[in-house]
């Protein structure tokens, strides 16, 4: 199931590298893509704006099939101020941008399943795939604006997984 | 060299796709759909002349076909069975409304509202319409080759049919899709353009001709080919006329893999009907997507290759390294 969580993220962030090279964050003393995953970072006291955050949340298993399907719930968290050029009155539009980088991202549905431990990269035999998005209301913070959107995203267990 | 493999389950997919070949309805000859050869064709780009009808829903299947039991013996045991009649009918909802999806999910011609001439008299499916122009030499699937003073006429978003003039023939008129079969001859020299499927969109106008956004279901114009402007689409509850046309519905698995159901016949069985849904499910009442739906029956070709005679081919291409 971590070759799957891992392969969605690589996916997500090849994408987003792809459609918005300037939305990066430096990270452990590194620029990267703005997306990056919560649970392989340090703790956050606070989100960091303008990036994607990849929160694993649910895990479902179906045992019944000629290959164990995972799904596994990923919600993905983002939030701005908008620009300090701006004086932060352009947060909506920076959010709607997000909203629309996301949606752009998410597709095509499905990308092939890798085994990141392996160097280099090593390609499975199956594909990961998900569902549309189902995006959360905004949330209001002061001058800070905030969504979450919640993907289910579904894998084979391969052999030697 | 090896390979590795993996027990795939069930297809997982998402939506199912629909595309459409014209028949030739005076020699009754379908397109064929190839899986080996042309399986793996791009969703977005089929091979020639399929033409893409876009993503539709509720697509349902129903064999109809009748099987008898011949009986012996005393208590009377089944011996054998045979099959007594052949019918398999197929339901969907497009999701678009296009000149091609309305025509296939009407029940009978599909006219196309020629724009009409200055003090025309009021018509039901279209007054006396505006003088047609000629197509000119050089002109292309996206590129309608008019004389300048012609050209001049149309503007960028124009929608523009095209076909020959109408000259008193009876039969399956329109090309190269059929869209009418004429059984008296009658007097109205655009009928074939009131009628036919080749109708594009106008991207651009310049002085030599209209740049098309899509190419016509025909292919290049023909010589002595006209061309008038379009305001929309019309079709009747009624007629004796059914449309025809070979489908094809592609369902892509999350693996890869693919289900293909091609049709060569498929021919409307109801009216035009349409079917509401609504955008917000938890609001009722509130704003509602009108969808057309397609209710169709097949008819039987005969195959080749054994002389049986068949009304749907169901394929499956299997995901790579998936075991079989």
């Amino acid at each position: 199931m971590q070759n799957a969580k891992d392969s969605f993220y690589m996916a997500l962030r090849t994408r987003l590298a792809t459609l918005d090279p300037e939305r990066t964050i430096l990270l452990r003393g590194a620029v990267r893509p703005g997306i990056l995953v919560e649970e392989a970072e340090a703790p956050f006291n606070q989100l960091p704006n303008d990036v994607f955050v990849l929160r694993w949340l649910g895990l479902g298993a179906d045992l019944d099939l000629g290959s164990t399907m995972a799904a596994e719930e990923c919600e993905i968290v983002y939030q701005t101020c908008g620009t300090q050029s701006f004086g932060g009155l352009d947060r909506g539009r920076s959010l709607s941008a997000m909203d629309e980088e996301l949606v752009a991202i998410l597709q095509p549905f499905h990308t092939p399943k890798m085994n990141y431990t392996a160097t280099p990269p090593a390609a499975m035999l199956t594909q990961l795939f998900w569902d549309e998005p189902g995006f959360g209301p905004i949330l209001v913070e002061r001058d800070m604006l905030s969504r979450s959107a919640k993907v289910m995203v579904y894998s084979y267990q391969e052999q030697g997984e | 060299m090896t390979a590795n493999w993996f027990t795939a389950p069930a297809p997982v997919a998402r939506r199912v796709r629909a595309y459409f070949a014209p028949v030739n309805r005076a020699a009754q000859t379908p397109v064929l759909f190839d899986p080996a050869e042309q399986g793996n064709f791009s969703l977005d780009a089929p091979p020639s002349p399929w033409i893409s009808l876009g993503w539709i829903q509720e697509f349902k299947r129903k064999p109809a076909s009748k099987t008898a039991a011949i009986m012996t013996g005393i208590p009377a045991a089944t011996l054998e069975q045979v099959r007594e009649t052949l019918e398999a009918q197929v339901t969907f909802e497009f999701l678009s409304w296009t000149k091609l999806t309305m025509a296939l999910a009407t029940g009978s011609q599909h006219m196309n509202l020629l724009a009409s001439a200055s003090s025309a008299t009021a018509a039901a499916d279209g007054a006396q319409a505006a003088p047609a122009v000629s197509v000119q030499g050089g002109s292309t699937a996206t590129f309608v080759a008019l004389a300048s003073a012609d050209a001049a006429r149309f503007t960028p978003g124009s929608i523009i049919a095209l076909d020959a003039d109408y000259t008193g023939q009876t039969g399956f008129v329109g090309s190269p899709v059929s869209g009418a079969y004429v059984r008296q001859a009658m007097a109205d020299v655009d009928y074939i353009r009131r009628v036919t499927f080749n109708v594009a969109l106008v991207s651009q106008v310049n002085p030599t001709g209209l740049t098309l956004a899509e190419p016509l279901a025909g292919g290049a114009p023909a010589a002595g080919t006209k061309l008038q402007s379009v305001t929309g689409f019309v079709d009747r509850e009624g007629g004796s006329f059914y449309q025809e046309w070979s489908a094809l519905f592609v369902m892509q698995g999350s693996q890869g893999e693919r289900i293909f159901f091609h049709y060569p016949r498929l021919q409307t069985i109801t009216g035009s009907e349409e079917v509401s849904a609504s955008l917000d499910k938890k609001q009722k009442s509130g704003l509602e997507r009108v969808l057309l739906k397609g209710q169709f029956m097949a008819l039987p070709v005969t195959d080749p290759l054994d002389g049986e005679r068949v009304l749907c081919y169901r394929s499956f291409l299997p995901a790579s390294n998936a075991l079989v």
